[in-house]
Formats: C-alpha cells, sequence, structure tokens
C-alpha cells in the first residue's frame, strides 16, 4: 500500500510537471516571469523527492519490521464508506434527513446494541445543527431533491 | 506609554458584550476540542472557521484565537484523568498528571495545570505586549525579497522538526506549494491546472484541505489506533469535596517552576516550527534538571506537570509574534489563524499592528480575558468536562465527520468543496499513515502563493538576479537567522525527545501526533 502511495503521489509530479513545462510560460511577453517559473521548480522537485523517497522504500532494510496493513484498517474503511455514501445522500436527500440516516447507521454498527442511545444522538444532533447552522447563523444546508417542509 | 495607550485601546475593543460572548464561545470550543484525542486545535480551527463568516471579523477572530489556546487547557484534562492526552502538547503532562490522579490527588492536579496554564498564558500574552511592536519595527522594512526568505524560514523550521522524516516533509509542502499554484496566475491571467473547470478558478480553497486533512483525516487515524474501542471507564476518580484543592505544598514548590516553565515556551513558541510540544517536552526535561527531587519525576511530582503546561500554553502565546508580526505562521494552527486574517482580507506582517491597531491590539487584548476566563472553566467547570470525556470517541466520531461535512458546505454552498474535502481527508489519513506532515502541506498551500508572489516581484526588482538577497542587511539577517535555527532545533528536538524517554507509551504517542 505505501510504494502505491508513492506511485500516485509520482504520477501526479509528473503530471503536474509536464503541464508547467508544456503549457505555463517560464518568461511574460514582457520578459518577467511568467505563470509557469514556479510550478516548473515544483514539479521538478516533487518528482526528485518522490524518486528519492521511494528508492529508499525500496531497499530491504526499509520493509523490515513494517507492515503496511495493522491497526484496525477494516473499521478505518468501514467508517470511510459511510463517509462516501453520506456525501452521495446530500444531494439526493438534504442535509438533514442523510445525516439522520448517516448518523443511525453508523452508530448501529460502531455503537452495538444501545437502539435508544443511537436513536437519540440521530435526532438531536441533526435538530441541534439545524437550529444553528439554519436558524441561528443563516449557514447554508445541502438541500436535497425535494426540500424539507420547515 | 503607548503601548499602555494601545492596550487600553484594544481592551475597549474586546470587552464589548459580544465580543465577550464568542471570547467565551471560542474558550469553551477550544477546551471540548482539547479533550477530544486525535482532534487537535488545528481541526477546531478549521471546521470553525466557516461558522465565524457571519461575523464582524474582529470578535471572529478573539474567537478563533481562543479556540486555539483554549485547546491547551483542556488536553491536560484527559491527560490527568485517563493518561491519554487531548492534543500533542499535552504528552508531557500525563508523565505526572496522570500518577498524581493514581495517588489520589487528581483534584489538586487540575487545579494546578488550570494556574499553570493562566500563568503561561498570561506571561506569554505581557511578553507579546512588549515584544510584538518592537518584532515590527524591526521588520518594517522588509520588502518582497525578505517575505520570500521567511516564506522560506517558515517552511523549513517546520520540515527539520519532521526530524528522521524530513524527505516526507518536504514532499508534503511541494505538495501544499502544488496545490497553491491551481486557479488563475494573478500576474498574467493565465489559468493554471483548471482544466477548463469554471470551479478551479479561483484557486483550491484552503478550508476544504484543512478540515480534511486535520478533521478527518485525524479522525480516520484515530480510528486506525483504535480509540473508538477505549471506553470510559478507566477515567480517574476524584472528590470535588475533600482534597480537591492543592495544598500549600504544592504552590511553594512550584512558585518558581511557573515562571521558568513560562519564560521557556515563550522562546520556544516564537520559534518558527518548534511548537507548544518541543516547548513542553523541554520544560519538563529542564524541570528535572532544576529539581532537588528528580527521582520523583515520573511519579507524581507536582513540578513535572506544572512545567510543561505553563510551558505549552506560553509558546501558543509566543507562536502569534511571528504570525502577526512576520506574517509566518510555525504550526498547522498558526496556519489556520494565518488563512483566517487572509480571508477577511487582512495580511499579518510588519505593517499589521500600525495599519490595523484596534484589530491587533484588540486580539492581544482578548487574550488576557481570554485566559482568565479559561481559568475559570477549568477550576469551576470540570465536571462538565469529565461528562465530555465520557462520551466514547465511537459517538463523538461520527458526529465529527457530519459536522466537517456540513461546514465545509457551508463556506460557499459546493458539493465540490465537499468531494475535495473528504478527498483531502483519505489522503490526509494515508499521509498520516506513512510519515509524510500534513501540516507541511498545509503550511506549504497557505505561504505558496505568498512566496512565489515574493519571489517574482524580487526577481522582477533584481533582473533576474539571485544576489539580491545578499545584498539587504534584511535579508542576510534573515538568512543568518534560518541557519542558526536550522542547527538549533535538531538539539531543541532531542532534548525533547530525552524528556519523552521517561515514558516510553506516551513518547510514542507524541511521534504520533507530528510536528
Amino acid at each position: 500500500m505505501r510504494i502505491i502511495f508513492f506511485v500516485v503521489i509520482l504520477a501526479a509530479g509528473l503530471m503536474y510537471s509536464y503541464v508547467a513545462f508544456t503549457n505555463l510560460d517560464f518568461l511574460t511577453m514582457t520578459g518577467r516571469l511568467g505563470p509557469g517559473f514556479f510550478p516548473r521548480g515544483i514539479g521538478v522537485l516533487m518528482v526528485v523527492f518522490t524518486l528519492w523517497s521511494m528508492s529508499a522504500e525500496l531497499r530491504p532494510s526499509a520493509a523490515e519490521g513494517r507492515s503496511d496493513v495493522g491497526g484496525y484498517a477494516g473499521q478505518v474503511a468501514l467508517i470511510m464508506g459511510f463517509g462516501v455514501a453520506y456525501v452521495l445522500s446530500l444531494g439526493l436527500i438534504g442535509g438533514i434527513p442523510a445525516t439522520v440516516i448517516f448518523l443511525f447507521v453508523t452508530l448501529s454498527v460502531l455503537n452495538r446494541n444501545r437502539l435508544l442511545q443511537n436513536g437519540l444522538v440521530a435526532l438531536l444532533v441533526p435538530a441541534a445543527i439545524y437550529v444553528l447552522f439554519d436558524r441561528l447563523l443563516n449557514a447554508a444546508i445541502p438541500e436535497g431533491v425535494l426540500p424539507l417542509p420547515f | 506609554m503607548d503601548l499602555f495607550a494601545d492596550l487600553w485601546m484594544g481592551l475597549s475593543v474586546a470587552i464589548s458584550p459580544i465580543n465577550l460572548v464568542y471570547l467565551l464561545i471560542g474558550a469553551m470550543v477550544g477546551m471540548i476540542v482539547g479533550i477530544i484525542p486525535g482532534f487537535g486545535p488545528a481541526a477546531g480551527l478549521a471546521i470553525l472557521l466557516p461558522v465565524t463568516f457571519g461575523m464582524d471579523p474582529i470578535g471572529a477572530v478573539m474567537m478563533l484565537a481562543a479556540i486555539y489556546y483554549g485547546a491547551m487547557y483542556g488536553g491536560t484534562i484527559t491527560s490527568i484523568l485517563l493518561n491519554t492526552p487531548g492534543e500533542s502538547a499535552t504528552v508531557a503532562s500525563t508523565f505526572d498528571g496522570y500518577p498524581l490522579a493514581q495517588k489520589g490527588r487528581a483534584g489538586p492536579a487540575l487545579v494546578m495545570q488550570a494556574v499553570a496554564s493562566f500563568t503561561g498564558g498570561t506571561v506569554g500574552v505581557i511578553l507579546i505586549t512588549l515584544l510584538a511592536p518592537a518584532f515590527s519595527h524591526v521588520a518594517r522594512n522588509f520588502g518582497p525579497p525578505e517575505y520570500f526568505l521567511l516564506a522560506l524560514l517558515g517552511m523549513l523550521t517546520l520540515i527539520v522538526m519532521i526530524g528522521e522524516n524530513w524527505k516526507l516533509g518536504v514532499l508534503s509542502a511541494l505538495i501544499g506549494f502544488a496545490l497553491g499554484t491551481v486557479g488563475v496566475d494573478l500576474e498574467t491571467g493565465q489559468s493554471r491546472y483548471t482544466f477548463g473547470s469554471a470551479e478551479l478558478i479561483g484557486g483550491i480553497h484552503f478550508i476544504p484541505i484543512a478540515i480534511g486533512l486535520f478533521g478527518l483525516g485525524e479522525l480516520y487515524f484515530a480510528f486506525y489506533r483504535g480509540l473508538h474501542r477505549i471506553g470510559s471507564g478507566s477515567i480517574a476518580q476524584y472528590d470535588r469535596k475533600k482534597g480537591f484543592w492543592p495544598d500549600l505544598a504544592d504552590w511553594v514548590d512550584t512558585k518558581f517552576t511557573l515562571v521558568r516553565g513560562s519564560i521557556l515556551g515563550f522562546v520556544v513558541g516564537v520559534i518558527p516550527g518548534a511548537g507548544a510540544t518541543i516547548a513542553s517536552l523541554m520544560a519538563y526535561s529542564f524541570e528535572r534538571s532544576f529539581s532537588k527531587r528528580p527521582k520523583n519525576f515520573g511519579k507524581g511530582e507536582m513540578a513535572g506537570l506544572v512545567a510543561p503546561e505553563a510551558a505549552n500554553n506560553a509558546a501558543s502565546s509566543g507562536a502569534m509574534i511571528p504570525l502577526l508580526t512576520l506574517g509566518i505562521p510555525g504550526s498547522a494552527s498558526t496556519a489556520v489563524l494565518l488563512a483566517a486574517f487572509l480571508l477577511w482580507g487582512m495580511r499579518p506582517g510588519p505593517l499589521f499592528m500600525t495599519q490595523n491597531p484596534e484589530f491587533a491590539w484588540g486580539l492581544i487584548a482578548s487574550m488576557y480575558l481570554g485566559n482568565m476566563a479559561l481559568l475559570a472553566l477549568n477550576i469551576f467547570a470540570i465536571p462538565l468536562f469529565v461528562q465530555i470525556i465520557r462520551v466514547p470517541y465511537r459517538i463523538l466520531a461520527p458526529i465529527v465527520l457530519v459536522i466537517c461535512t456540513l461546514g465545509t458546505f457551508s463556506v460557499s454552498s459546493s458539493m465540490i468543496e465537499v468531494y475535495l474535502m473528504f478527498t483531502a481527508g483519505i489522503v490526509g489519513f494515508f499521509m498520516r499513515l506513512y510519515g509524510f506532515s500534513p501540516a507541511a502541506l498545509v503550511l506549504g498551500l497557505v505561504l505558496g502563493p505568498l512566496a512565489e508572489e515574493a519571489l517574482r516581484q524580487t526577481l522582477t526588482i533584481s533582473r533576474g538576479s539571485f544576489w539580491i538577497f545578499l545584498e539587504r542587511n534584511g535579508s542576510i539577517g534573515i538568512i543568518v537567522t534560518t541557519a542558526v535555527l536550522l542547527l538549533v532545533l535538531p538539539l531543541m528536538q532531542r532534548i525533547g525527545r530525552r524528556a519523552g524517554a521517561l515514558k516510553q507509551g506516551t513518547v510514542s504517542e507524541a511521534e504520533d501526533a507530528g510536528v
């Protein structure tokens, strides 16, 4: 996993550098430093440092005593998955209903066998957020396809 | 006398009823942010920043600053009662704080940490009051070359403090710089890395990235470490009626510790990149060497709690000096504060205090009041915070995720920014997991555009010659300062680590938390 992360950064660095060298001018028409000056330097340094870090990573001694998958990786994937589903549902059913459902489902998995507690949190937290954001701060909350009746 | 007139003017701004309300809310939120493990002041500031957009800028910055230094107070409560630092700057407080609680002295430990935090915070603000105008005066002749070098100094010191993972720190900073170049180039009007998207013309906004990295990224990392599986059953008990207050010996033994910790913390805090974590660990180490009972350290010695507490609060005040007078944020939290200033159209730097006296002195004056409010909150609202500690992380985490999401959306009603925040959260998790530095990325994102603008102006002035950096007194001064700091900072880090070696478990916690 670690090396994949480096490969992703390397790919991003190469693409960033490519655009800097091909699409962005080093100097302006008047001879001043152009929009490509800074990105070119950053892009080259990004690629150099990623390769340097990767070469250290690929040495056999680097892998000794280190495990890529450890801790509670499954739980992290679970909460990330719930998070993504929550964000995608915001535009469909609206901020407050999506929050109620997200909290109830997530808590049902993380905080098992406490139905009443989970239900109360899933209702009271969105209610408090609605009052704070919508009524007190006049801040926007995502609206779904059907707006809230209140 | 000007100093007192300025401070008086600042006090008259800070003491308005609405600003006092904001200050109290900030102090309270800061305490709560400090209490929640894996949720530092940078995350708290980033998440609360959108909420402040409807407020008057002075009140908003007072509130954000109170969250920043309030977190230092709150983080210690869990260090003492749960042996879990609320945030990295309170790691050293577990060394003697928790053993004190185990000995049945949780009450005196809680009161003494509040007093130490108040002393450190107040000494820090007094020193800001005295020194900030002098710093501003020295930096008044700075031009683009000096601004570029200052941005570089801020980055370099942070990267040096990352230690053996410095290459990954540089890479993190470069990613931040790269993100900072997205959008329209202000000098030529040419689009950079927008790929035809109208959403990216204005650049990548700081807030979704900061919320993602420090809010969601830290939350995922806390899950990875299994924080959601820790219950609240191991909270140390204390009795508010019997043996709650410190005895005379506690006060007498620690009176000089308070002063030493505060001054050392402030000095370390002023140095960009050093931060409150190193300050508290250094203060602990120094105090042990000063003590007549060094063998008692780690077993419940009050001075071992008071020194790091005074130091981390003084350091958080000290970090305001480079921020206000030079425009350099030395840490992730102060980078978020700098972003807040920039969002309100104010650019901290040498002229900031003379051009915005009401704002600057209002903020400084509010820090005196904020520390008083936090002292009272710390002593008299402990039962409330203990109730918050009892809420398991598995319940808090989904609520934090919701606040991060809706807070990001509220900034500009854009789902794109929510997607960006989630992506930053996932990237932030892997960065923490693999030893990268989210703080360096955020600093790069904030300082990158400023550094690019300054460098282009500098090279235009010098007609492309880099020798200009060696022809100006200000530039030479900054280069020398940078060189000295690059030598001194690793030594400071080593002293801090040696202090941490006392408690191996908690040190790995400090290293986990990063700089």
